[in-house]
């Protein structure tokens, strides 16, 4: 049924086919129902990865915590423990590192798009004379892996340059290295190779100056590219373990990510898997709000001769 | 409204490209004047240029009285029409049209007066909350158009307009700019690489090749009096004949004799003509009248003959053409030599 409705769809949104297998194929039977019932397998069997263990977490989140060790399979046995998730974010202070956790997502978020929108604009748009110089070393840097550059930004964080006053247990300590992405800074710099010049010059024209050019006209383009990079920057974020373990020492400011493993010990099953699962809402929020942005095409309609 | 004024100007690229050769020439206040050439003579380097688009490697660019060479294209106060629309895609209509004049602090009751009159005057009124992407190719080069005119700037510039539009909507959105220009009386430069839009809207045509400026006149100068082959051949569709003078019995060995379709005639002339036998190949019927290209020797010619000029393809027919139409050149230089060889 989810098949055929699938194909329906295709057909009708196109007005001809869009797949491989003709609108006449598929009126044969033995492609409808031999096709469809591979598509229907396929379909059941990647909900079952892909959601599987997040809506697992979810149900063991609200069950108690000896059902889902003896039946770890079973729908709610003896009913839901709604007090996992309230006894989560009081007594194990969930509320607390999911407060820490966003803050530093955001700072470190801000801080990337801070960086690689004014770098790849600077690179791309502005292009000064050594602007390939510098592109070429951006690059050689993510050749370095990540774990090399531990100890050094450790003793940069521990003895900044200039401030002359160590970042250890201060947000400062991830937010600036979050905000040095090669990674980010290249992927903006090729999108914005890829904007017409033709309406960087009209801007120009019209009165443009950078500031202006990039604010009005530059970014207002890039919401693709910036979802892309949001998604990458505050997942990274929110994930990261090592990073903040080293230099946020204190527990009331460590994220969640350091928490979790150091409350797992002394906390009931059922509650750890409560906070868990209120670890991963915010992910999952962020990327089906920015998902628009992996799935639609860059926002030039109309704006040049294709 | 200003003069715009090229005092020697060349550029020369990085790589050593000589894109435009000491470029002299003056645009009069409110003059539409066309460059034209083929792809890669410098037309559009030069109009670059002129916008501050592209800098200057010798020579001076005046707009009214002031050299602009160092001044950024922001503040020159002109307005360009590119050839790919180059609207801004996250913007309406209206604040495409209006952004210029938002940059330029102009309050905010005049922008919405001269961005209404803009709509008004290209039919853009019920599209102003339109994104372009919402719009027809015709109706997004109008919104280009618009961009322009509502910055009342001192010079436009417009760089191939026309050449993404269809046939039918770019003859018609030719008679609407130059409405606009005449309304306007702008200094206009409009580059194109059709020789039909250059004759039809330029006041006055500089044509270029390989960046350096071949001749500069009226329409009528240079389709009646032009100043070498490469002139003679390039304006005018279909474009003029050019065999060697003796061929046909004009001029003098190392002369070139050029002469339009329309002069050919078939058959005797009444006035002093000189007479050749040639070959028809093929035969367009266009209607209301006939394109016939012919072989004279190892020489093609095209000749436009009324639709009562009966030739079939093959045969040998005999033509004249009158010795006051026929032009000649010298051979080596390219150059004419007299634009008539009836004297």
């Amino acid at each position: 049924m989810i098949a055929f409705s699938f194909r329906r769809r295709i057909v009708r949104s196109g007005g001809e086919a869009q797949g491989l297998v003709s609108p006449a194929d598929w009126r044969r039977p033995r492609v409808k129902w031999g096709l469809g019932f591979a598509q229907t397998l396929l379909l059941v069997w990647l909900v079952v990865i892909g959601l599987g263990p997040i809506l697992w977490l979810a149900k063991s989140a609200i069950t108690p915590t000896q059902d889902t060790i003896t039946h770890p399979m079973a729908f709610f046995p003896h009913g839901f423990a709604w007090s996992n998730v309230t006894q989560a974010w009081t007594d194990v202070d969930v509320g607390r590192y999911f407060w820490n956790t966003i803050v530093i997502a955001i700072g470190s978020w801000l801080s990337q798009i801070l960086v690689a929108t004014t770098a790849g604009f600077a690179l791309s748009v502005l292009r000064p004379k050594y602007a390939k110089v510098i592109t070429g070393l951006l690059l050689t840097t993510l050749f370095v892996p990540a774990v090399v550059l531990l100890v050094p930004l450790y003793v940069e964080i521990v003895h900044p340059p200039l401030v002359h006053h160590s970042f250890i247990d201060s947000y400062w300590a991830i937010w600036l290295p979050a905000g040095a992405s090669a990674f980010n800074v290249v992927l903006i710099t090729r999108f914005f190779d890829n904007l017409p010049r033709e309406i960087f010059e009209a801007a120009r024209i019209d009165g443009c100056g950078p500031f202006r050019l990039f604010v009005s006209i530059v970014l207002p383009m890039s919401r693709p590219i910036l979802g892309v990079v949001s998604v990458f920057a505050l997942l990274a974020s929110w994930k990261d373990f090592l990073w903040p373990l080293l230099v946020l020492t204190d527990p009331n400011k460590q994220p969640l990510s350091v928490r979790l493993p150091t409350i797992q010990s002394q906390t009931e099953l059922g509650v750890f898997l409560a906070a868990m699962f209120i670890s991963c809402l915010v992910p999952i929020v962020g990327f089906l709000i920015f998902q628009r942005s992996f799935l639609r095409g860059g926002g030039l309609g109309g704006a040049i001769k294709g | 409204m200003a003069e715009i004024r090229f005092e020697g100007v060349s550029k020369v690229y990085s790589d050593g490209t000589r894109a435009v050769e000491s470029l002299e020439l003056t645009i009069g206040e409110g003059e539409f004047m066309v460059f034209v050439g083929p792809s890669g003579c410098g037309k559009t380097t030069a109009l670059r240029m002129v916008a501050g688009l592209e800098e200057i490697s010798g020579g001076a660019i005046l707009i009214g009285d002031r050299v602009v060479n160092e001044i950024s294209p922001k503040h020159r106060d002109v307005a360009m029409v590119f050839q790919n629309y180059a609207l801004y895609p996250h913007m309406t209509v209206a604040e495409n049209l209006a952004f210029g004049l938002k940059l330029r602090k102009h309050n905010k009751g005049e922008i919405d007066e001269r961005v209404r009159a803009a709509a008004a005057a290209l039919d853009l009124e019920d599209h102003l909350e339109r994104k372009p992407r919402a719009l027809s190719g015709g109706q997004r080069q109008r919104v280009a158009l618009g961009r322009a005119i509502v910055r009342e700037p001192a010079a436009f510039l417009m760089d191939e307009p026309l050449s993404n539009l269809d046939a039918a909507l770019r003859v018609q959105t030719r008679a609407e700019i130059l409405k606009l220009q005449k309304r306007l009386a702008t200094t206009t430069i409009y580059v194109t690489h059709d020789q039909v839009e250059a004759m039809t809207m330029g006041d006055r045509i500089a044509v270029m090749k390989k960046g350096i400026l071949q001749q500069i006149g009226t329409p009528e100068e240079l389709y009646c009096r032009p100043a070498n082959v490469f002139v003679a051949t390039f304006i005018g569709s279909p474009s003029m004949s050019i065999v060697p003078g003796p061929m046909i019995g004009v001029g003098r060995e190392g002369q070139l004799a050029g002469f339009r379709p329309e002069h050919i005639e078939l058959g005797a002339s009444d006035v002093p003509s000189v007479r050749f036998d040639a070959v028809v190949e093929v035969v367009e019927y266009l209607g209301d009248e006939q394109l016939v290209h012919l072989r004279l020797g190892d020489q093609a010619l095209v000749a436009k003959l009324p639709v009562s000029a009966t030739v079939q393809a093959g045969a040998s027919e005999s033509f004249a053409v009158p010795l006051a139409s026929i032009a000649l050149f010298d051979s080596a230089s390219g150059e004419a030599t007299a634009w008539s060889a009836a004297a």
